[in-house]
């Protein structure tokens, strides 16, 4: 079975957080995504994503706060306002948009952190792989 | 087209006076147009005054500002240039103060050329030429109708021909950063062609148009193998004004939705979860 390479950037303050307590919930969930915890889903440039990709990712998790509770006030904002459009720009080259994942997390919710990472590794295992859509 | 070029000789003879000089576009000896900066002290050179092909006219502008920050200009501009200027402004490119716009009415034929939504000005207090309705744009609405793999091996067949010259960043008006994320190799790969996908030239620079590209289409008339990008800057355009409903050289108050927090009802409209 095809076993899918995630990358999942999670922001210090709450998405993290919320991976810590599904860890100590011993809840399971697949272990395709490969965490990298940032200061805030606002340093997720375009770029970095695309890079993501570009190194051979099937799919990129963007986690922050919810809107409202980011540490520095307003950088999930910046997520919010990039990463849709970032989405539709995936969607115009031809790369699936479901490729890209952003949710918001909080540092309670460590079921919904499994729930999605189990949902988008399924997502991501009905597509072909990166690999095959765009060599 | 002759009535436009004396409507405008004798706006500029009206203008030329009253300010320190006036950008427009000059046809040389061997028939080459380009832009120039007319004074009032030869008003004589109005004589080889020129209004076709459009020019990147805002980007001259930007270097004659730098060099003379107090001085009076006019420029005549069509109206994907008044665009963006009003753009430049935004970033602070340019001083909207020191300018007296000269808006030049684009003909039923040159819209059509440009597939142009927009062929008017709309700032400008002095307007040549009777303005026309825009055309729609059969490239960017064919490319729309195609599935996920069409477009795809559209993209796949057009980015095979990029030779990666950096014509449609070096032409861009609105490409003007000091440091360029295209001439970082943490983004774009060096010395490889045809470029790897995704492509990530394209891609990043399709991303730093957002809410910033004003539809002048000088990127693929400069380009050497013909790649239609900005049928993405377009698509992209349309879903920023849908979300955050900003249209790029509009109003000259508006601020770039990029730079500013989430305001009322827009994040329902991006799409994202709740």
């Amino acid at each position: 079975m095809f076993e899918p390479k995630i990358i999942g950037f999670l922001c210090n303050w709450c998405s993290y957080r919320g991976a810590d307590t599904a860890g100590m919930a011993r809840m399971k969930y697949p272990p395709n995504v490969k965490i990298v915890r940032v200061p805030c889903s606002g340093r997720i440039s375009p770029e970095l994503v695309l890079r993501t990709f570009w190194e051979g990712a099937d799919g990129v998790m963007v986690l922050g706060c919810h809107i409202g509770d980011c540490h520095y006030s307003t950088g999930n904002h910046r997520t919010a306002k990039r990463m849709p459009v970032l989405k539709r720009l995936l969607e115009y080259t031809g790369i699936e948009p479901e490729r890209l994942h952003v949710n918001w997390v909080s540092a309670a919710e460590g079921e919904k952190f499994a729930t999605l990472i189990h949902d988008f590794t399924e997502t991501i295992r009905e597509l072909p792989p990166i690999a095959e859509v765009i060599k | 087209m002759i009535d436009r070029t004396n409507a405008l000789h004798e706006a500029l003879d009206q203008v030329l006076p009253t300010v320190d000089g006036v950008l427009g576009l000059k046809s040389g000896p061997s028939g080459i147009v380009a832009p120039y900066l007319y004074s009032k002290e030869q008003p004589g050179e109005l004589e080889a005054l020129a209004i076709w092909p459009k020019m990147p006219v805002p980007d001259t502008l930007k270097i004659i500002q730098k060099a003379h920050p107090e001085a009076q200009f006019a420029v005549v501009c069509r109206g994907c240039e008044e665009r963006g200027i009003v753009e430049m402004v935004k970033h602070a490119q340019l001083n909207w103060n020191n300018l007296t716009l000269i808006g030049l009415q684009c003909t039923q034929d040159e819209a059509l050329f440009c597939r142009c939504a927009k062929p008017y000005t709309t700032h400008s207090k002095v307007t040549i030429g009777e303005p026309v309705a825009g055309v729609p744009d059969p490239v960017t609405e064919g490319f729309a109708a195609k599935s996920q793999t069409e477009k795809l091996a559209f993209w796949k067949e057009q980015f095979l021909h990029c030779i990666k010259c950096y014509g449609c960043r070096n032409i861009c008006p609105q490409c003007f950063c000091n440091v360029c994320a295209l001439e970082d190799e943490k983004w774009v790969e060096n010395g490889r062609l045809p470029m790897s996908l995704p492509p990530m030239y394209h891609l990043v620079r399709a991303m730093h148009m957002t809410a910033k590209c004003v539809a002048c289409r000088e990127c693929e008339e400069t380009c050497p193998a013909d790649i239609p990008m900005a049928i993405q800057f377009r698509l992209i355009a349309r879903d920023v004004e849908e979300m955050f409903g900003y249209e790029t050289g509009a109003s000259i108050d508006q601020k770039p939705p990029q730079l500013l927090v989430l305001e009322e009802g827009e994040y329902e409209r991006t799409g994202l979860p709740h």
